[in-house]
């Protein structure tokens, strides 16, 4: 790890010398200023990436944040004669309060409805700021200290203040990417859900993203207010500026350091070029290259640029290994393996309780009135028909969704209306029906997403990572894309996530479903495994004939109601349980 | 009537349906069982064109269904009733019935259609001007079935039309399949994680077991088969 | 400021609402249309409508509508003759750009063929803009008509206290829009076609088991959408001026107005663009004229923030 941000750290820097050297030779005053605007679109395109690239959620409004920089330079240098080597750093704080102050509300939208949302900001300031008659902001000209007021001769000095704020995004950015930072918004953009059911404070991660991101966009708002002079409320909140953001990380590639800088470089000298010379011709030429250059990057790369070359590279260099076909995909069916006898432990000892939960959706009753309790060490099977409330009492357990009523005890404490990252910090994980893998990311960063929340360090959390991918037994498997792996790496891969959070009781709602015969056996013997090391099961699982072997007792639910409980002989023939899930072909069978 | 042969196909890449050949007959009453993710509801989507195969055909009466927009598959004749109802639930009962007898068959038969429906599910009738998303489950289920039927189709294809139910809805709802396939003389084919009850209904019977066909056969032969008996039946 | 000057100033805000209301909630039902089906946020809703207006005043000009209908009607002519027009530019649209990323194929992409599309539109917005710039020139223009200076006076009432007026070339617009709203209702509800297409919208998947094509559904949804806000930018070119810019203006006005009436429902959306009418104008009775947008947008993030599933909409429910 430590390693390859060593590397980026190299490169960026390798970038920054040349583009400096680059800088030193620009004679022309015009060439300077593009020189200068390319890093700060740059670094406003690395805004916009650290919240909408790593955690998915898409801001149209991150000129609100660039505007409000640009007006606090600007103001407080009329005002207060504050010089821009404050006010910008000040310019910054000021677009990250901005960021916390839209994120605290916004942050309960998703998809589009956030996307709108965001837009609405930077209008609405737009407007304000125009009303309050600041039309046209001119910094005003010091010819007593220039220097202290950032204000130079030589206009490639702006070009290398620009740069250094890049250089130093872009550092910021590697060293987000690779933290528990930036993989807990990578694991919230995969799939929010699972990320707070492994541990992770969404919220929290949510709120941070936005406030660093509105700094960034601050402070580049700031540095640009000083290299144009002039501030107009179109130039700084329009639509213009938070579709620039939006554009060159997009075109260059988005969650990652170079996307952003990759889509300035290329876009921004073209647009301005083109603006120069052909602008008094065709009016709006700039919009319509930006515009053509969205298009075409969703129709023919809308990963981006850097993701496109790599993948190209990546596709060759597999091609030149030709790899033998997938070790795992030839399991064959196996005899029944025999299970070693397994004595519950502890038997009286009471993990979980739960008492007369009730949770309604609108008129339909999904859990009504269950009670149930888990000793430790147990494996506890919830059978019934599809429909009687078993992944919705699941739900309940692991705070997905706050109980109408009833109480649920882990180890005696009260967590029902907890939030699910607290209630696995608590000690209660879990898998899911439909697998929710985080896709894109490798085995082993899956794994450690689910660790942070009992580690302390980025350290412990690998190492723990590490011990729950073997236990799990996908130790080959831990660098691979989640998104190549088969059904049965994928329960596997989701056992070892919630493994990592080091649970006491572990939730597997449907982990056999549609696994092959030797598949389920495999399965079958790392759940009696885990059970045997302490950890208490609860399982979903439709398969009777595996369930009957695997579990000490059953749990029936049947139209969100307790239905029967009881040992596996009990439950296969009792009458009720027959009629309302097994159902009369089971009878026959066995009569 | 309905032939695939070596069909496989798969979710972006990630391949479910290996080399799968089988062939309905007409007037046939074929059943396809297997657990859950076994692949069987990407099989119907193949056939329905929702899913690309990636090898393999499709033929219909002797067509190429590949080279049919998966939107003018329907009017051939093939009705599609998917897994989980999916009603349009803005719409009310009459229209969703209308919604189906788009097909041209459905459109010349609809006077005859909406009586026969109305027979079998005189619930339907009841509450034609009912918006569907206000139905109960069961109710939304015979619904989905008898839009179907609106498209006076020769293939009804049936995905999972227990999910969900109480047992005793889904025993009704069986027995109403059974007695279409009476009188209305048309091919049916089920796709039922309730191994017993399809393999109880159908004469023949498939089961798909991650991806392949693992056994196949009259459902005589199929309840008889140890390995079915053991892993289904629970016998 | 007397309690009589105040009725008289509320009684003609009042109206003055509910005249632009009926028009944006024209615009609303466009763009709602396209969100019903497609599950699309359409971006450059605002800058199609604009088109709207540019070829309701060359139609009305150049083609020499005024001539044929007049200098009262020809603006209306023209406005509703943007509507074809519009419709085949978006299906062209739709069917080069747009249908890339969405239909069945965007629906698998799941959360990020919605972002994709989002963006797309975005892309779209910024070359009509600009693009408009180019070919309509930057200075601002509108439709000249007799009716939008004169007006009939209501009152006096209340004694001679009270009496408002009533812009006569508003209120044509406002009856026609809220015409082609009815039309548009009646064809979504009532024709073989209006039913497909909210089908369509339902469930994609299940609709194309019916033998629905889905893509053209979604190219007709597309076209449709930004002809009726077309129509609507016609009807406005004749009381307010405009250049290529105005869609942005707007389209916030037209987002607000169908996130209150709840994303996807038509009818929600007309009432929704009404009510955004009625908050822009009332607004100006307690803040200065700038400021109208601004309230627009407090009203419009209030309501996502409390209230997402919009004033007038129930939540959606998809099976």
């Amino acid at each position: 790890m430590g390693h390859g941000i060593r590397r980026q750290a190299l490169f960026i820097a390798a970038f920054g010398l040349v583009y400096a050297l680059v800088v030193l030779f620009a004679h022309h005053s015009y060439y300077q200023l593009i020189l200068t605007v390319v890093p700060i679109w740059a670094v406003m395109g690395l805004a916009w990436n650290i919240l909408s690239g790593y955690s998915g959620f898409v801001s149209f409004g991150h000129a609100a944040f660039f505007g409000l920089g640009a007006y606090f330079v600007a103001l407080a240098q009329i005002h207060w004669g504050l010089s821009p080597w404050i006010g910008i750093p000040c310019a910054g704080i000021v677009g990250g309060i901005a960021g916390l102050v839209v994120g605290i509300p916004t942050f309960r939208l998703r998809g589009h409805y956030f996307a709108l949302a965001m837009l609405a900001y930077p209008l609405a300031l737009l407007y304000v700021f125009e009303w309050l008659g600041y039309q046209e902001l001119a910094l005003p000209m010091q010819r007593e200290a220039p220097l202290l007021h950032m204000q130079f001769t030589d206009h490639r000095i702006y070009a290398w203040l620009a740069l250094a704020l890049l250089v130093g995004a872009m550092l910021l950015t590697a060293w987000v990417e690779r933290s528990r930072f930036g993989m807990s918004l990578i694991a919230i953009r995969e799939d929010e859900a699972a990320a707070e059911a492994a541990g992770i404070r969404t919220v929290s991660w949510k709120l941070r993203a936005i406030t660093l991101s509105g700094a960034m966009a601050g402070v580049a708002g700031g540095l640009y207010a000083v290299v144009l002079l002039v501030v107009t409320p179109p130039a700084v909140f329009g639509m213009l500026v938070s579709a620039q953001a939006l554009i060159v990380a997009m075109f260059g590639g988005v969650g990652t350091v170079w996307g952003p800088v990759i889509g300035a470089v290329v876009l921004v000298p073209l647009s301005e070029v083109l603006h120069a010379q052909l602008g008094d011709v065709i009016p709006g030429i700039q919009g319509v290259v930006y515009g053509i250059a969205i298009v075409a990057v969703i129709l023919l790369a809308p990963e981006g640029v850097f993701w496109k070359v790599r993948d190209l590279l990546r596709k060759r260099g597999i091609k030149a290994e030709a790899s033998t076909g997938d070790p795992a995909a030839a399991v064959t069916a196996s005899p029944v393996a025999e299970f070693p006898a397994r004595k519950p432990r502890g038997k009286d000892e009471i993990v979980l309780e739960v008492a007369n939960i009730s949770k309604a959706f609108g008129g339909l009753q999904a859990v009504r009135d269950v009670g149930l309790s888990v000793r430790r060490g147990e494996i506890l099977g919830i059978i019934g028909p599809n429909g009687a409330g078993k992944t919705t009492l699941f739900n309940l357990l692991n705070g997905f969704i706050r109980p109408d009523q009833g109480r649920v005890l882990l180890e005696g404490r009260d967590v029902g209306g907890l939030a699910p990252y607290e209630i696995c910090a608590a000690g209660v994980g879990r898998t899911f029906q439909v697998v929710r893998p985080f896709r894109r990311m490798t085995v082993f960063d899956n794994v450690v997403v689910g660790a942070y929340v009992g580690a302390k360090s980025s350290q412990e959390a690998h190492d723990v990572a590490r011990a729950a991918i073997k236990r799990a037994g996908l130790g080959r498997d831990a660098l691979r894309t989640a998104g190549e792996l088969t059904n049965k790496q994928l329960r596997l891969l989701e056992i070892a996530r919630a493994l990592a959070g080091r649970p006491k009781i572990l939730l597997l709602d449907e982990t056999l479903a549609g696994l092959g015969g030797a598949e389920v056996e495999e399965v079958i013997a790392l759940v009696r495994q885990l059970a045997a090391e302490g950890i208490t099961i609860v399982i979903i699982e439709h398969t009777m004939q595996a369930m009957v072997r695997l579990v000490d007792r059953f749990v029936v639910l049947n139209e969100g109601a307790l239905l029967a409980q009881g040992q596996p002989a009990e439950i296969t023939r009792n009458e009720a349980v027959i009629d309302a899930y097994l159902g009369r072909k089971w009878r026959v069978g066995n009569a | 009537m309905l032939e695939l042969q070596g069909l496989s196909a798969g979710y972006g890449g990630l391949p479910v349906l290996h080399d799968i050949t089988l062939r309905v007959g007409a007037g046939d009453f074929a059943a396809i069982v297997g657990p859950n993710g076994a692949g069987k509801t990407t099989l119907f989507k193949a056939v329905s064109g929702i899913v690309q195969p990636t090898a393999g055909g499709i033929r219909f009466e002797g067509r190429d269904l590949l080279a049919i927009a998966p939107s003018s598959r329907p009017h051939l004749g093939i009705a599609h009733v998917p897994e989980g109802r999916q009603v349009f639930p803005s719409l009310t009962v009459r229209e969703n019935l209308e919604m189906g007898a788009r097909t041209p068959a459905g459109r010349a038969a609809w006077k005859d259609s909406l009586e026969k429906i109305h027979a079998w599910f005189p619930v339907l009738a009841q509450r034609a001007g009912a918006f569907a998303g206000s139905l109960s489950g069961g109710q939304q289920q015979m619904l989905a079935i008898a839009r179907g039927l609106a498209s006076a189709p020769k293939l009804l294809m049936l995905d999972e039309p227990s999910m969900g139910l109480a047992p005793a809805i889904a025993d009704e709802i069986f027995e109403r399949i059974v007695s279409i396939h009476g009188t209305a003389g048309l091919t049916i084919l089920l796709v039922e994680q309730r191994v017993a009850e399809a393999l109880h209904y159908a004469s023949r019977g498939y089961v798909l077991e991650t991806g392949r066909i693992a056994l196949e056969g009259t459902h005589e032969e199929l309840k008889s088969n140890d390995r079915i008996r053991q892993a289904y039946l629970g016998m | 400021m007397s309690a009589s000057q105040f009725l008289e100033n509320f009684l003609q805000a009042l109206t003055a609402g509910l005249l632009t209301g009926a028009i944006y909630g024209l615009m609303c039902v466009g763009l709602s249309v396209i969100f019903g089906v497609m599950r699309v946020i359409n971006f450059a809703h605002g800058d199609f409508m604009m088109l709207g207006m540019y070829v309701a005043y060359y139609a009305f000009g150049t083609l020499g509508l005024q001539a044929i209908f007049g200098a009262s009607a020809g603006p209306y002519a023209a406005a509703v003759l943007a509507g074809p027009v519009i419709f085949v530019a978006g299906l062209l649209v739709h069917k080069l750009l747009v249908s890339r990323v969405t239909g069945m194929r965007g629906s698998a992409l799941s959360a990020e063929g919605h972002y994709a599309q989002l963006i797309l539109t975005l892309g779209i917005a910024l070359i009509l803009q600009n693009g408009g710039l180019y070919l309509f020139g930057s200075a601002p223009v509108s439709i000249p008509t007799p009716l939008a200076s004169s007006a009939w006076e209501l009152g006096p009432l209340l004694g001679d206290a009270v009496s408002i007026f009533i812009n006569q070339g508003q209120t044509v617009a406002a009856i026609i829009a809220v015409g082609v709203v009815v039309a548009f209702v009646l064809f979504m509800g009532r024709s073989p076609l209006g039913k497909s297409l909210r089908a369509a919208a339902d469930n994609p998947e299940a609709a194309t088991y019916m033998g629905i094509d889905v893509s053209r559904a979604h190219r007709l949804a597309f076209g449709l959408g930004v002809a009726v806000t077309a129509i609507g930018g016609g009807l406005l070119a004749s009381g307010s001026s405009f250049q290529p810019y105005v869609g942005l203006e707007y389209v916030i006005v037209m987002y607000a107005g169908v996130v209150l009436g709840g994303l996807g429902s038509v009818s929600g959306a007309f009432y929704g663009g009404l009510t955004i009418g009625l908050v822009q104008q009332l607004s100006t009775l307690f803040l200065p004229n700038q400021l109208q947008n601004t309230a627009i947008f407090v009203v419009f993030l209030a309501i996502v923030l409390l209230r997402p599933q919009g004033l007038f909409g129930k939540a959606l429910r998809r099976t």
